[in-house]
């Protein structure tokens, strides 16, 4: 079953990128989609299924080098199976929703063919993206990686006569890149440390390695923090963490399913996925740990500033990506994996579903994406408003303040801000004031598109229609995701350890007490997940998995999971209250004073422009690595190549060469004594030579 | 070394002997003889060429056919003398790889001679 | 004794016989009407000798106390050098008749010329290595002169000799110094005076001898000769030049390095290193200014001269193996190279000017398409057999620490394949002029189509050339 799920996707990619000349276009987009909702469908299957075991199953001997074996092999476990849920059903949506969205465009000439070639993208994409999730190893996992990239690549430059979207796709390859070396390196590493990229063996030498130095750079190492620290910088940059985020707002340019799919639900997750993957190398590297900590909460800041005046809508829930990923690394870095996963799992749906509902306003405005000329359009497109609007709820964290109830977002961006007040204050401010942020543009989103007065073009405002049913039926399934998904399974999530324990197949016992924290000395029972059920109430659990059993692993001493379900109420509610003002602030700004925001901006410039521009990364970094990099290369090309090496090359061929050909036709004179002479002369070179180097005695 | 110089002594001896030689007759004709030249007298013989002349002026290439040929012969009869004189003392080997080298030489003069080469005209 | 001796001298001494015979009987019956049956019978007995002495049993036998080495180097010299002149003497008949040039003393001569070779190559002594060499060296001056009414030709031949007797000098020079420092002219003498490390005497001597040498073979700067006689010669003389007495003056300067200096290789390598580079590098520079193909040709072989010194100057077995089998293929591309030049005719006039050959793929593709795979294998392009050549040489040399040597060579073979492309330029790039007539004897299509087949079916395994050229180095190098 988990091979069908695997393949499905290649398959239809393949059938469809290559056999669409003989099924005809619509069939051949019909097979991809099908067989993406074949490997959903079996996906749901394996999740509700899954008894938290990790299984292993071989497809084939892949590599065999000196001491490097591989086995191309499927890893299930829990995190594997939420992955597929993830990846299957947003694929299958998108691939649906796609139907509609990509039906007429005007990138493309009259009757040419693009569809079957989205889809084979997409569904290539799929493929590369399952490969990673359900890898065995790190080079399995690595060409997974690699191939998401490359399918990001080919879509994000789908509008291929689009200058600017060829710029944002080399961007993004490029800047992935950075973070690809860093990856590689950490494999390497890994390899170089433990002879081997297989995660069991990998896993199991987590404690080994948090006891070596390795020499890199110009410093030592603990091998542990520095393998930590590269595979980060591999999850920074597929998951556009502060440094290597640009590409991602740029990224908009390719089709909005695209950003939907990739850019918000499954790519940019696969860095999150990596550090819980890796997580019995992570718990014992805690510098690592704290950078990653400190990264994620300052980017979940940064983005959600940024996102707070950007005009495209897009780029609105790009920033709003960008800043919940910060939220999800905060959580993994405090060492609460489970909550991650959780904020993953339920992210992937409203944001996916906000993008696809944004896709739907920019298809019914005709391709218009700047909301400074959306408004009022609630009444026009009322199932699409419908979906943002639960979107927004989702997002924002909407719900009932200390109780279990409310929209995905409500449950899983509390855990991670209660998981954070335990593990770090820092990030935990910032994350509560990025939850402020967060809503003001989530609203101030709503807000300048659906209410108020249509603006700008009025032709565009007087066609603006409801998309057709295609694309609004996959807004309805993510909708229930984003409202129940966090309700269902926050137990299993962040729920009491034991449940949690259970949920991952991560074996766990009675903890002696919860505050000393260190409680595996003196309890010598161990109680397995059956019995512990019985127990009182208010006993507290420890996982005691060791590294490789189960899908996460938390060191002993990590006692952040229970201690975030004992924060203050002032903390459990604080990002409720963060909400609200954020509410208020937008309803404030842009429901009863719309003319407020230009003066703002207006009196506040500096600042304005300071996040207009993003912080002026772009701006920085073209200054610091574009420029000089492309004056290095034109340096290289105009003095190394052309200047040296061409102009060396052409002056021994074509000036030197023949110089010497002509000495040699003058040398052959025809005339004996020059001949003879030319001997005597060899004679003399060879006889004084010999003289002076010869062996002679 | 000194040995094998020594034994070369008689050489250097014989060459200042020659030298010697050679300068005390040229002078001794330097003094005495009486020179009393006509056109007879310094004119070249009758077969031979203006002592005189171009050195590079034209003549047949006959006379080197028959240089090359009487050279040939010579140094046959060079080989011959010592295989003469020591004929006594070489086995019937010596005496028959002397028969083999004549007739190679046979062989070369009996084309030599069908070609034509002989002859003058 | 003497029985045993001739027994190992018998294919050299009926050789020999047999041209006197011919000689003979030839002068004093029909004279040169005879002459194109003296040529067919001549090619009969040389490629029946060759086939007898390939299938002549292995071991090294030796004659006239250790003037005659008769070994399994000698026997895949002899073999190469009886196979080639048997070709060129088929080849050169048309041309010869064509022009009135085939004399029945040109069969005959290039007979003494093979004896003289097989002489050389299997000489233990420096005056059988002379008496071979002279007796090579005499045939061939004639027959470079074989056109007596051409200004040219005469020129060639009186150069050759000239230069020939010089260098003839020098290598006298150099036996007699070495005679007068080991005290004997066996090679096997000499090993055992220069065992104690060699005097300056010797050296002096092996100087010498190598210039001499290398006269023979054409490496710079003893090539002066080689551009103007090729181009004087008559083209089936200068086809025979570039083959068979290359391999028998290869052969030779191999066997003095390694019978009568084996105990100083770090001193001659030096000098067959210097040559082989030199070589190389002027051959390659200096065939570029060349129009006349057979000026061209002279220059190449030059630097395929310095290949084969490449691997000599290893100064290992692999070397001397290497050295074989680059003579054997370079052997085989000339054959092929000049029969193709050998039918360059225009107006029924032989043309040795490369721009006739301006887009002659159009008139004859197949011919020129061979052409093209022999140029590219003279060049040493992967995967023809010239290649390998090259390769073998070449990693002889960088496994004998000769690493400067295999990257000069490198660099030789880039700059000379220049004007080896550039005929295949001009064949199937060129102007469309007037060209060559077409037809082509059906004799030199043959040897023309078969070397390039050669070239490209050797890919598969040389022809088992490697391991019968291994088993020859190991008997020369102990």
């Amino acid at each position: 079953m988990e091979t069908i799920i695997l393949f499905a996707p290649l398959v239809g990619a393949l059938i469809c990128g290559f056999g669409w000349r003989i099924l005809g276009e619509t069939a051949a987009c019909w097979v991809a989609t099908s067989l993406l909702f074949l490997a959903a469908l079996l996906s749901w299957i394996v999740f509700l299924g899954f008894d938290g075991e990790t299984q292993r199953i071989v497809i084939l001997r892949w590599i065999e080098s000196g001491s490097l074996t591989t086995d191309w092999a499927i890893r299930l476990d829990r995190l594997t199976a939420i992955m597929l849920i993830v990846i299957n059903t947003v694929s299958a949506l998108v691939h649906l929703y796609s139907f509609g969205y990509m039906a007429h465009d005007d990138h493309f000439r009259e009757g040419e063919s693009y569809r079957p070639r989205f889809f084979a993208y997409l569904s290539f994409f799929t493929f590369a993206m399952l490969m990673l999730v359900t890898s065995d190893n790190l080079v399995q996992m690595f060409f997974g990686w690699e191939g998401v990239g490359v399918a990001s690549y080919l879509l994000i430059g789908f509008y291929f006569r689009k200058e600017s979207a060829g710029a944002a796709a080399m961007k993004a390859f490029i800047v992935n890149r950075v973070g690809d070396f860093g990856f590689a390196l950490g494999i390497f590493a890994l390899f170089y440390l433990t002879d081997s990229v297989n995660f069991d063996v990998i896993f199991a030498s987590g404690a080994e390695l948090a006891e070596t130095q390795v020499r890199f750079l110009w410093t030592e190492w603990n091998a542990v923090e520095l393998v930590a620290l590269l595979l980060f910088i591999g999850a920074m940059g597929k998951s556009a963490q502060l440094i290597l985020h640009t590409w991602l707002p740029d990224a908009m340019e390719g089709p909005t399913p695209v950003s939907a799919l990739i850019h918000a639900a499954t790519m940019v997750t696969a860095g999150v996925f990596l550090v819980c993957r890796m997580s019995p190398i992570m718990e014992y590297a805690d510098t690592a740990m704290a950078f990653v900590t400190v990264l994620g909460a300052t980017t979940a800041f940064f983005a959600a500033t940024v996102g707070l005046v950007q005009n495209d809508i897009k780029r609105v829930i790009a920033y709003s990506t960008c800043s919940q990923l910060g939220y999800m690394f905060v959580a993994a870095g405090v060492g609460v994996y489970s909550v991650a996963m959780f904020h993953l799992f339920t992210h992937a749906f409203f944001k996916a579903m906000l993008f696809l509902g944004a896709g739907s306003v920019i298809h019914g405005m005709h391709h218009e994406q700047d909301m400074r000329n959306y408004g009022g359009l609630r009444k026009k497109m009322p199932y699409t408003f419908w979906a943002m609007m639960i979107g927004t709820l989702a997002i924002t964290g909407v719900g009932i303040p200390l109780t279990y109830y409310g929209f995905a977002g409500f449950l899983s961006k509390d855990a991670v801000i209660e998981s954070a007040f335990v593990g770090s204050q820092y990030a935990f401010w910032l994350l509560v004031v990025a939850a402020l942020f967060t809503s003001f543009y989530s609203w101030r989103l709503m807000f300048m598109t659906f209410y108020g007065t249509p603006r700008g073009d009025k032709h565009t405002h007087e066609h603006a229609h409801e998309s057709p049913m295609i694309m609004v039926a996959p807004l309805g399934i993510l909708a229930l995701g984003a409202i129940f998904s966090g309700m269902i399974w926050y137990g299993s999530f962040f729920g009491k350890t034991n449940e949690v324990g259970k949920f991952f197949g991560v074996p766990y016992e009675v903890a002696e007490h919860h505050d000393d924290g260190h409680s595996d000395d003196d309890h010598a029972d161990d109680h397995s997940g059956e019995n512990a059920e019985g127990d009182h109430g208010e006993a507290h659990y420890q996982l005691i998995g060791a590294p490789g059993e189960g899908a996460i692993y938390t060191a002993p001493d990590n006692n952040v999971l229970n201690e975030a379900h004992e924060v203050p109420k002032w903390v459990k509610v604080s990002p409720f209250i963060a909400m609200l003002i954020g509410f208020l602030t937008a309803y404030q700004m842009y429901i009863r004073r719309p003319d407020l925001p230009r003066k703002l901006a207006e009196s506040q410039w500096p600042l304005y422009n300071f996040l207009l521009n993003k912080w002026y990364f772009d701006e920085l970094y073209n200054a610091i690595f574009v420029q000089p990099a492309k004056g290095l290369g034109k340096f290289l090309w105009k003095k190394g190549d052309g200047a040296t090496i061409d102009g060396g090359i052409n002056g021994l061929a074509m000036g030197i060469v023949p110089f010497l050909t002509r000495l040699a036709g003058r040398a052959q004179s025809g005339y004996m004594f020059h001949y003879v002479f030319a001997m005597v002369l060899g004679i003399v070179v060879l006889i004084t030579w010999m003289t002076m180097f010869g062996g002679a005695n | 070394m000194e040995e094998l110089l020594s034994e070369y002594l008689p050489i250097v001896v014989f060459l200042g002997l020659a030298i010697a030689l050679g300068l005390v007759l040229i002078l001794a004709a330097v003094v005495l003889a009486v020179r009393n030249p006509d056109p007879e007298k310094v004119s070249a013989y009758e077969c031979g060429f203006n002592a005189f002349d171009d050195a590079r002026m034209k003549f047949d290439v006959r006379f080197y056919l028959v240089a090359i040929l009487f050279i040939i012969f010579d140094l046959e009869i060079a080989f011959l003398f010592p295989w003469a004189v020591a004929f006594q003392d070489i086995s019937m080997l010596g005496f028959w790889s002397m028969m083999v080298f004549l007739g190679v030489l046979t062989v070369g003069f009996a084309y030599e001679w069908k070609k034509g080469a002989l002859e003058w005209e | 004794m003497i029985s045993a001796d001739i027994s190992v001298v018998l294919p050299e001494l009926l050789l020999a016989v047999f041209a006197m015979g011919a000689l003979l009987i030839t002068v004093y019956t029909s004279k040169d009407k005879a002459a194109p049956m003296v040529l067919w019978t001549t090619s009969v007995v040389l490629l029946a000798t060759a086939i007898w002495i390939a299938l002549s049993g292995g071991g090294t036998r030796v004659a006239f106390g250790g003037m005659f080495v008769d070994d399994g180097f000698a026997r895949f010299a002899k073999v190469t050098i009886l196979l080639s002149a048997a070709a060129i003497l088929l080849m050169s008949q048309e041309y010869m008749l064509k022009r009135d040039l085939l004399r029945f003393e040109y069969p005959i001569l290039v007979t003494l010329a093979v004896v003289g070779m097989m002489m050389m190559v299997s000489a233990g002594d420096l005056m059988a290595l002379y008496m071979g060499l002279e007796l090579q060296s005499l045939a061939l001056y004639v027959v470079a002169s074989l056109r007596r009414d051409s200004v040219k030709s005469t020129e060639a031949g009186l150069k050759y000799f000239v230069l020939g007797a010089l260098s003839s000098g020098l290598l006298l020079y150099g036996a007699s110094l070495t005679y007068g420092y080991a005290g004997t002219t066996l090679f096997t003498g000499i090993v055992e005076a220069a065992s104690e490390g060699i005097s300056l005497g010797l050296l002096f001597g092996l100087v010498f001898l190598i210039a001499g040498l290398a006269f023979k073979v054409s490496a710079a700067p003893f090539h002066m000769w080689t551009p103007d006689v090729y181009e004087g010669s008559p083209t089936p003389v200068t086809a025979f030049l570039a083959t068979a007495p290359k391999v028998a003056a290869m052969a030779l300067f191999a066997r003095v390095v390694h019978d009568a200096f084996s105990g100083v290789v770090s001193d001659w390598q030096q000098i067959v290193a210097f040559l082989s580079v030199v070589s190389m590098f002027l051959g390659a520079i200096a065939a570029i200014g060349q129009q006349n193909i057979k000026r061209l040709m002279a220059y190449s072989s030059i630097a395929h001269m310095g290949f084969a010194l490449m691997g000599l100057a290893a100064g290992t077995v692999f070397g001397v193996q290497a050295m074989l089998i680059y003579m054997a293929i370079y052997v085989a591309m000339n054959i092929g190279t000049f029969a193709f030049i050998l039918s360059m005719e225009k107006d029924g006039q032989p043309v040795t000017d490369i721009a006739s050959l301006q887009m002659y793929s159009k008139r004859e593709p197949l011919k020129a398409l061979a052409v093209l795979v022999l140029m590219f294998s003279l060049a040493g392009v992967p995967p023809l057999v010239g290649f390998f050549g090259k390769f073998y040489v070449l990693r002889a040399a960088y496994d004998a620490g000769l690493g400067w040597l295999a990257v000069a060579g490198v660099i030789a073979s880039v700059i000379g394949a220049f004007y080896y492309l550039r005929i295949v330029y001009y064949m199937y790039f060129g102007e469309d002029k007037e060209g060559l007539d077409s037809g082509m004897n059906p004799v030199l299509w043959g040897f023309l189509m078969a070397s390039a087949g050669v070239m490209l079916l050797g890919v598969i395994n040389l022809f088992g050339v490697e391991g019968v050229a291994a088993a020859a180095a190991a008997t020369l190098v102990n």
